[in-house]
């Protein structure tokens, strides 16, 4: 039995009108997934693989690799010490050179020309700075162009533009380089003002930040902010104090026991690159706060830096993935990541996030990465 | 390519096989599949911006479970009965939360009790969805399953662990609660 024969047994009268009731259910549009639902879905699956494969040692040769991984660790360790210095860190390649090449006249970076999304032209704009500010030197000129085309596209609440999802991580990403090239550029310091007011006003009374209305924040967007607020503080201003330590708050309650990073409050989803993104903040931003770092260094533990088997890459993952374990000293793990970001951009392998970010973003992490 | 235009015409169950062997291309398949009537599975039962997370941890729970899966279950029972417990264990959690963190007293509860109808009702604006979005929940598990996903009402019975003749009352019941609302309206 189903529906339709089930009608068949009813009153004529309420058969017709719970049919037509079911024509208007059915009707009804639906919902479409969002473009890299299934990516994220697959990656999720992907490190729950990765994770169990760690912890799962077939019984039968348990003894034989237990014998094996220590004749490797020894040997590894009398080794250590000679191959250490010789250890070849991966190169920074020729990424930053293309970055100020593809600068435009006004000191932005098009993220349509490469592929990404226009809405994104502040927080791109922002990274490809920061990467040619962390290179070794040579591109103040193209920085300068940079700092006063952000100040410019500051609007009159301070923001940055865009609309939604972006209008947020445009803002944060670049308060968050303007905070970084503040020193060297002191006539920034009235746009960082106005910024920091915008990321005050958008704060929930619980102390995150998101772009959907009724939330009282999101992971993902709130580590940003708190990474700004830091970097704020750091610089001087005063502003960024109490946000900041309210940001902290609200994403220290995001933090489960198992080391990953929740993006909502009461939300299940979790990814790694969130994880690692709040673990670093909260490392950084939260070294004068009793456990904050604590909580953080557990976070970076509960990442693998084993290769994603997933054919997509995801450069965002990798770069805080590079940070998370830099800001706990896990140097081989950050190196072992750093080399498939390297792989990856030299292969133009397709990035989770190409439609947003484009060539821009993928190279400005990569350089950003880069030890 | 061509392998993955193969997977693409496998039926459910085969390459729920596949995934037991160890086949993440088949698994990719079933997510394409199915995610979109899971992710309106959740949107209905009232949930307002959670529901890709929903759907990404039935997926999960899914792979985990993957073993698990034998063929006298029709598939999308299976998935069904996993949406469902993921959902069932979301507001578990969240009722938990809320009775634990005091900062929440005072916040409006989230998605569970779908403000959007409340407040709509309250304003007499409701549409059909929302009304649906707000029957108790056995009614509309009935609606979801019997109504938007066709399903037999033998699998019905079998994901909400109820007789066949159960499911016919709350179909009734339901279908007269939302048709009392329509002529209200």
């Amino acid at each position: 039995m189903n529906f339709a024969t089930h009608m068949n047994e009813l009153a004529p009268a309420d058969a017709a009108a719970f049919r037509a009731l079911a024509g208007h259910l059915r009707a009804a549009p639906e919902r479409e997934p969002s473009a890299g639902l299934t990516d994220r879905i697959m990656a999720a699956v992907d490190a729950e693989r990765a994770r169990r494969s760690r912890f799962r040692a077939p019984a039968p040769w348990w003894g034989i690799a237990a014998a094996a991984g220590l004749i490797a660790a020894i040997t590894l360790f009398e080794l250590s010490g000679r191959s250490h210095s010789a250890q070849k860190p991966v190169p920074q390649d020729s990424g930053t050179a293309w970055l100020a090449e593809s600068q435009e006249a006004d000191g932005t970076w098009s993220p349509s020309k490469h592929g990404g999304s226009e809405a994104y032209r502040p927080a791109l704009t922002a990274l490809s700075a920061l990467a040619l500010d962390r290179a070794s030197e040579g591109f103040a000129p193209q920085i300068q162009r940079a700092c006063d085309a952000l100040a410019a596209l500051q609007g009159a609440d301070g923001a940055f533009g865009g609309e939604g999802r972006a209008r947020l991580y445009n803002h944060a990403i670049t308060t968050f380089a303007l905070a970084t090239l503040c020193p060297h550029h002191p006539a920034l310091k009235p746009t960082l003002d106005r910024a920091l007011a915008f990321v005050s006003v958008r704060q929930t009374p619980q102390g995150g930040w998101d772009y959907e209305p009724g939330s009282e924040g999101n992971a993902a967007v709130t580590a940003w902010q708190v990474r700004a607020l830091a970097c704020a503080e750091a610089q001087g201003f005063d502003a960024a104090k109490i946000p900041l330590r309210k940001g902290l708050r609200w994403l220290r309650s995001v933090a489960r026991d198992d080391g990953s990073i929740a993006y909502h409050r009461d939300s299940t989803a979790c990814s790694d690159g969130l994880t690692a993104l709040a673990a670093y903040t909260l490392i950084t931003a939260g070294k004068d706060f009793p456990g904050l770092q604590e909580l953080g260094r557990h976070a970076a533990e509960a990442l693998s830096a084993a290769p994603e088997k997933s054919a997509v890459a995801d450069c965002y993952r990798d770069y805080a993935k590079v940070l998370a374990f830099d800001s706990v000293g896990a140097n081989a793990q950050a190196e072992t990541v750093r080399k498939q970001m390297h792989v990856q951009q030299q292969a133009a392998q397709p990035d989770q996030w190409a439609k947003v970010g484009g060539r821009l973003y993928t190279t400005a992490l990569t350089a950003l990465a880069a030890r | 390519m061509t392998w993955h235009a193969q997977l693409t015409e496998l039926d459910d169950a085969t390459l729920m096989f596949r995934v037991r062997d160890g086949d993440r291309d088949a698994f990719a398949v079933l997510v394409k599949r199915h995610q979109k009537m899971l992710l309106n599975f959740f949107a209905r039962s009232g949930v307002q911006y959670d529901c890709e997370d929903l759907v990404q941890q039935t997926f999960l729970r899914l792979y985990r479970y993957r073993e698990r899966y034998v063929v006298t279950a029709k598939f999308t029972t299976f998935l069904f009965l996993l949406a469902r417990q993921v959902w069932i264990d979301e507001l578990r959690r969240r009722k938990r939360h809320e009775r634990l963190v005091d900062g929440l007293a005072a916040e409006p509860p989230p998605e569970q009790v779908a403000p959007a109808v409340a407040d709509a009702t309250a304003s007499g604006g409701m549409d059909l969805e929302q009304a649906v979005a707000a029957l108790p929940e056995g009614l509309r598990d009935v609606v979801e399953l019997g109504v938007y996903q066709d399903l037999p009402y033998a699998e019905v019975a079998e994901i909400l662990g109820i007789p066949v003749g159960t499911v016919k009352s709350r179909m009734f019941n339901a279908l007269a609660k939302l048709r009392a609302f329509l002529e209200e309206k």
